[in-house]
């Protein structure tokens, strides 16, 4: 747990990822498909990452690279990072692959992040100052959560800065002043 | 920054930059007489300004050049920026050099909107100005866009002579792209599986992270 109060980071954490089980474990529906309440040594189950940590941690489970970080992927990143739509793979893609490089011990995925975000921060560049939001709109699916706050940021201080270039009232009323004065008795 | 109005999506917004941009000296000519007023200031040397005599030009803050123009009490100089043939020149620099910035005064877009709004009268060619000033200013965004697209990666940023309102316009996306280029430059600081025992060394490790993401981020603000 990096951030304790981060939203972002705590729903970054409930990603599943693939283990199995060094251990059986008994008491526990860990596995919903399992008939009974146990867990059998080298029992393949998805776990939220949270869990998944923890029990790497007392060596009872390996993790394996999750599917949004799969061959596939990658080689639709590597011919075109800009249209591939890493929404649906995971909306916290760069969050939950930071997290689980290290647990798989794949140094590569951390390459894969870097060069992805480097391809996707020019698209939505220029997609959030010059493109008309109805061309963006399409593109903006295909985001994931770190990248649409990245997109809304530009988009809100440029919209900001033409709302101020257009003009409008100058000066604003205070809420208060516009009330009815209570009568007292 | 107890004046911002909305901390997490811009540190200022335009009309607060605006505000800022109201204590730039202009030159005025008045045309009444008037005794001086001392005000308590702490941007200029002193706060004193006037007396006023009618036709000696004197120079005064922006806000109050505007508050006397509203009553009809002067005429506002225009800055010599903003005369055709400099902003000409200007517009031609920015078009031909890529990379680098034009010189002009840290709040030329304020300065020029709020003369525009209350001074129309007083500028020389005001339609022919105005339209440069516009010119001028897309260009220079356009020119900040492309610019941004070369990162690739934490270095520290610098892009001279960039006034107010364009940082302004820039600062939140390219606060949160080089956050987020640095966490993922740096794969070697992401902290280590096993928390329990490592906990010190990863709080030391963090503290340089963190530091040193501000400092990126800083030097923006200039």
């Amino acid at each position: 747990m990096a951030n304790y109060y981060n939203i972002d980071d705590i729903l970054a954490e409930e990603e599943f990822v693939p283990v199995v089980f060094h251990k059986a474990a008994n008491g526990v529906i860990i596995d919903p498909s399992s008939e009974t309440n146990s867990v059998e040594q080298g029992a393949k189950v998805e776990l939220p990452l949270w869990l998944a940590q923890d029990l790497y941690l007392r060596q009872a489970i390996s993790i394996s690279v999750p599917a949004c970080f799969n061959q596939r992927t990658r080689l639709e990143i590597q011919a075109d990072a800009a249209c591939v739509d890493l929404k649906s793979r995971s909306p916290y893609f760069y969050e939950f692959g930071c997290k689980i490089a290290p647990l798989v011990g794949d140094k590569t995925i951390e390459i894969l992040l870097l060069s992805a975000f480097k391809i996707r921060y020019k698209e939505i560049l220029t997609k959030a100052y010059t493109a008309a939001y109805t061309t963006a709109s399409k593109f903006l699916t295909l985001l994931t959560k770190e990248e649409s706050n990245l997109y809304e940021a530009a988009q809100v201080s440029m919209s900001a800065f033409k709302k101020w270039r257009m003009g409008g009232p100058r000066l604003q009323r205070a809420s208060v002043l516009g009330r009815k004065r209570r009568s007292f008795e | 920054m107890a004046g911002q109005s909305d901390p997490h999506i811009s540190l200022f917004s335009a009309e607060e930059l605006e505000f800022m941009a109201e204590d730039e000296l202009i030159e005025i000519v008045p045309n009444m007489r008037m005794d001086p007023l001392n005000f308590i200031c702490v941007i200029f040397k002193s706060g004193d300004f006037g007396p006023f005599f009618p036709q000696i030009a004197s120079q005064v803050p922006l806000w109050l050049a505007v508050a006397l123009k509203k009553r009809g009490k002067c005429a506002i100089r225009p800055p010599q920026w903003m005369s055709v043939e400099n902003l000409t020149r200007v517009l031609e620099g920015e078009r031909e050099s890529q990379g680098a910035f034009q010189v002009l005064p840290f709040h030329y877009v304020e300065i020029s909107r709020l003369l525009f709004d209350h001074a129309r009268e007083d500028i020389p060619d005001m339609y022919m100005v105005r339209s440069l000033i516009e010119d001028i200013r897309d260009v220079r965004i356009h020119k900040v866009e492309t610019s941004l697209e070369k990162f690739s990666g934490t270095s520290a940023v610098k892009i001279p002579n960039l006034s107010a309102m364009e940082v302004n316009i820039i600062r939140p996306f390219v606060g949160r792209a080089l956050q987020a280029f640095y966490k993922h430059d740096n794969p070697e600081k992401i902290p280590d599986v096993d928390r329990a025992s490592s906990a010190q060394t990863r709080a030391a490790n963090n503290e340089p992270r963190v530091s040193a993401t501000e400092e990126i981020t800083d030097r923006f603000h200039f």
